[in-house]
C-alpha cells in the first residue's frame, strides 16, 4: 500500500471497517511511513474531539419546547382555543379553579371519536402538568435479568423490580436501581455499579443521563418524555390513539396508546433487545382532572402477540427524597472501568487483529488463566467471578463477526466449553478503542 | 426525510412552520454543545439554545443565505449567550462567583472553535459529521440513513476532517496574529 492508498483508507481503518487484508496492509504502511502516521494521529485526535463534543450534547432534547414557542407565536390570533388556554396555564399540584375548569372543558371536547390530534393534546397537557417538578420517584417492574443493562429487554425473563429517584431541585441528582445493578448521580459525578460482578464505572461529571439508563431517565423527565413521544409520533409516523375511561372510583382517565416502531431492521441482532430499539406499544394513563401521569405499560410487539415487558405502577411527585438515596457505598475491592485505554509496548500486535482474532485471543487468555493477557482486551480488571467461570474454558468455535445497526462495534459469535462442562453460545460484543486501536470486551 | 437546510428554511418561510422542527432536531446537539462551551453550564446552555432557535425562527425571513442556516444560528446563539452572561452577572450578588463563571468557558475555547468550524463546512460534509458524532450513528448507519454506499461515507468523513483541520489551522493562525499584534 502506498501513501495515497493508505490516506484514502485511513478513516475506514480507524473506524474498523477495512477487511483484514487491507487493514494489515494499512498497518504495515503506517509502521514504515512517518508522514502517514502523523496524518493518522491528526485524524484520530480530531475524531476524539468530535466524539467528546457529541457526547457533551447527549440527552439534550429541546425540539418540543422550541416548537411549542414557535407554534404559539404562529397562532397568536387564535389564542382563545382551548389548547392555547390550557398551555398558557402553568399547571400546579394544588389545581387552581381555572385549571379545574379547563380540565372539564377538555373532557367535553375530547369526548369526540379518537384521533391523533386529541391524543396529542392529552400528551401536551400531560407534559405541561409535570413541567415544574421538584422530584419524582418511580417504582415498577420489567422483564430483564437483575444485573443486566437497564435498557435490555429479556422477554423470557421473570419480572424484576426497578426503581428510580430523581431530584430536580435544588440540585439535579438521580438513582436507578435493579437488584443487580445501580447507577447514581450525586450532583458531582455519575457511578454505575454492577453488584454481582463487583464492577463500577465512574464518570467525573454530573450526567443528566447515561446511555444505558437513558430510556428510564426519559420516563423520569416526564415532561420531555411526553413531548418526545409526540415528537417521534409526528416525525416517524407512529400511531397515537386516545381513549377516555372511567375508573372504579368514578374518576376519568385519559389513556394514550402509542405504537412505537424501532428504526432497526427486523432481522437486526439487536432488534427488540433494548427498549430504545424495540417495536413496542406504550400505554400512558393520565388522571383526567390533574393531567398527571399515573401509570405506564410497555408491551413488546412479538410474533406471538404483545407481551408486557415493563410496568410503572407507582409515581410519587414532589416528595422529599432522603439524601442517603444519592450516596453509593462501594466495596473496597471494586473493579473500576478504565475510561482510557493505555498503549501497550506491543500494541500494534493487538491493534491489527480482526474482531474474530481478538475474540479468539481473548478467550484463549481466559482459558489459560492468563489474566494479564486477558485484560489487554478489557477495560475492567478480571474479577473473581469471571476468573471462576471463565478460567480453563475451551473454545469450541468462533464465527464470523457482524455489526448490528446502532452498535458502534462488532459482535463475534462464539461457542465455548467451560471447565464445569457447560457449553455456552453467544455473541461477544467488541468495540475498537480509538486511541490504541485495540478491541475490548463490551459484554455478551 | 433528510432534506437540505435550504429546503427546510424555504418551507418554513412558505407557511410550514412545523418543518422548523426538523432543523431544531438536526442542530440541537451541536448548538447545545457550542453553548455549553460558551456558558459552562448545561441548564443555561439549554435555555440559551431554546431562545436561539426561537429567535432564529422569528428572523427566518431575514436569512439571506438559507444554505448557511447553521452558521447564522451560531451567530444568534453567540449573541444570546452574551446576553445571558450579562443578565447572570447583573443577578449575581457575589461578584467573585460571577467572575469565576465568566472565566470558566475560556477553557473550552478550542472546542467552540471546532463548533464554528463545523458550522462553515459545506452542508454535505457537515451532515455526515453531525450524524456520526452528534447522533452517534455508526458509519454503516450513516450510509443507510443517507442512502449512500459505506465507502462514500468514509470518503466524505475523510474530506470533512481535512476541511475541519484546515479551518481550525486558519483560525488558530489568525488568532496568533491578533495576539501578537496586541502585544506591546
Amino acid at each position: 500500500m502506498n501513501c495515497a492508498e493508505c490516506r484514502d483508507n485511513l478513516v475506514a481503518y480507524i473506524e474498523g471497517l477495512l477487511e483484514r487484508e487491507e487493514s494489515l496492509q494499512c498497518e504495515a504502511h503506517l509502521e514504515t511511513c512517518a508522514s502517514c502516521r502523523a496524518e493518522y494521529a491528526a485524524i484520530a485526535k480530531l475524531q476524539q474531539r468530535l466524539v467528546a463534543r457529541g457526547r457533551a450534547a447527549a440527552g439534550v432534547s429541546i425540539v418540543e419546547p422550541v416548537m411549542r414557542r414557535v407554534l404559539q407565536q404562529q397562532t397568536k390570533p387564535e389564542r382563545n382555543t382551548i389548547m392555547s388556554l390550557l398551555l398558557k396555564h402553568r399547571w400546579g399540584f394544588g389545581l387552581s379553579t381555572a385549571a379545574g375548569t379547563a380540565a372539564i372543558i377538555l373532557i367535553i371536547v375530547l369526548a369526540s371519536p379518537k384521533t391523533q390530534a386529541t391524543a396529542a393534546e392529552v400528551m401536551a397537557k400531560g407534559a405541561q402538568a409535570v413541567a415544574k417538578l421538584t422530584s419524582i420517584h418511580l417504582r415498577g417492574q420489567l422483564r430483564a435479568l437483575p444485573a443486566d443493562n437497564f435498557g435490555i429487554i429479556n422477554s423470557d425473563s421473570e419480572f424484576c423490580p426497578i426503581e428510580l429517584w430523581k431530584q430536580f431541585e435544588p440540585e439535579l441528582k438521580w438513582r436507578i436501581e435493579k437488584p443487580g445493578r445501580v447507577a447514581v448521580m450525586d450532583g458531582q459525578s455519575t457511578v454505575m455499579f454492577i453488584k454481582t460482578a463487583n464492577l463500577a464505572v465512574k464518570v467525573p461529571e454530573p450526567l443528566k443521563t447515561e446511555p444505558d439508563t437513558d430510556w428510564l431517565q426519559k420516563v423520569a423527565n416526564l415532561s420531555n418524555t411526553i413531548s418526545n413521544e409526540l415528537d417521534n409520533a409526528r416525525t416517524k409516523g407512529w400511531k397515537l390513539s386516545r381513549e377516555k375511561k372511567r375508573a372504579d372510583d368514578g374518576r376519568i382517565k385519559d389513556v394514550v396508546t402509542i405504537e412505537a416502531k424501532s428504526s432497526q431492521p427486523d432481522n437486526d441482532y439487536l432488534k427488540n433487545r433494548f427498549f430504545d430499539g424495540a417495536d413496542t406499544r406504550r400505554i400512558y394513563v393520565f388522571d383526567g382532572q390533574t393531567a398527571l401521569l399515573e401509570s405506564v405499560k410497555i408491551y413488546l410487539h412479538a410474533a406471538l402477540g404483545n407481551k408486557l415487558i415493563f410496568e410503572l405502577d407507582q409515581i410519587d411527585y414532589n416528595q422529599p427524597i432522603d439524601s442517603a438515596v444519592f450516596q453509593l457505598e462501594l466495596p473496597a475491592n471494586v473493579s473500576w472501568f478504565q475510561n482510557e485505554m493505555q498503549k501497550l509496548p506491543d500494541n500494534e500486535k493487538y491493534a491489527s487483529m480482526t474482531a474474530e482474532q481478538a475474540a479468539r485471543a481473548y478467550f484463549e487468555a481466559l482459558g489459560r488463566q492468563d489474566w494479564t493477557e486477558a485484560e489487554k482486551f478489557r477495560r475492567f480488571t478480571v474479577d473473581d467471578q469471571t476468573k471462576q467461570i471463565a478460567g480453563g474454558l475451551e473454545i469450541v468455535s468462533i464465527g464470523t463477526a457482524f455489526t448490528p445497526k446502532s452498535y458502534p462495534g462488532r459482535f463475534v459469535p462464539y461457542e465455548i466449553k467451560l471447565k464445569s462442562g457447560d457449553v455456552r453460545k453467544g455473541n461477544l460484543a467488541l468495540k475498537k478503542d480509538g486511541k490504541t486501536g485495540r478491541w475490548w470486551d463490551d459484554g455478551g | 426525510m433528510d432534506l437540505a437546510d435550504k429546503e427546510y428554511v424555504e418551507r418554513c418561510r412558505d407557511g410550514h412552520p412545523e418543518d422548523f422542527r426538523l432543523l431544531v432536531h438536526r442542530y440541537q446537539g451541536p448548538l447545545f454543545s457550542y453553548l455549553t462551551g460558551q456558558l459552562g453550564d448545561r441548564s443555561q446552555a439549554e435555555e440559551a439554545a431554546q431562545e436561539s432557535f426561537v429567535r432564529a425562527f422569528q428572523s427566518l425571513q431575514k436569512l439571506r443565505k438559507p444554505e448557511s442556516f447553521y452558521s447564522w444560528l451560531l451567530g444568534i446563539a453567540g449573541r444570546v449567550a452574551k446576553e445571558q452572561f450579562r443578565s447572570l452577572k447583573r443577578r449575581q450578588q457575589d461578584r467573585e462567583v460571577a467572575e469565576v463563571m465568566m472565566t470558566e468557558p475560556a477553557d473550552d475555547h478550542a472546542e467552540y472553535q471546532l463548533d464554528e468550524a463545523i458550522a462553515v463546512l459545506p452542508e454535505a460534509y457537515r451532515q455526515v459529521i453531525l450524524l456520526r458524532f452528534y447522533e452517534e450513528l455508526s458509519c454503516q448507519e450513516v450510509a443507510q440513513r443517507l442512502k449512500m454506499p459505506l465507502g462514500t461515507v468514509t470518503k466524505t468523513l475523510s474530506r470533512a476532517y481535512a476541511l475541519l483541520r484546515q479551518e481550525l489551522q486558519a483560525r488558530e493562525s489568525a488568532e496568533r496574529t491578533v495576539y501578537q499584534t496586541e502585544q506591546p
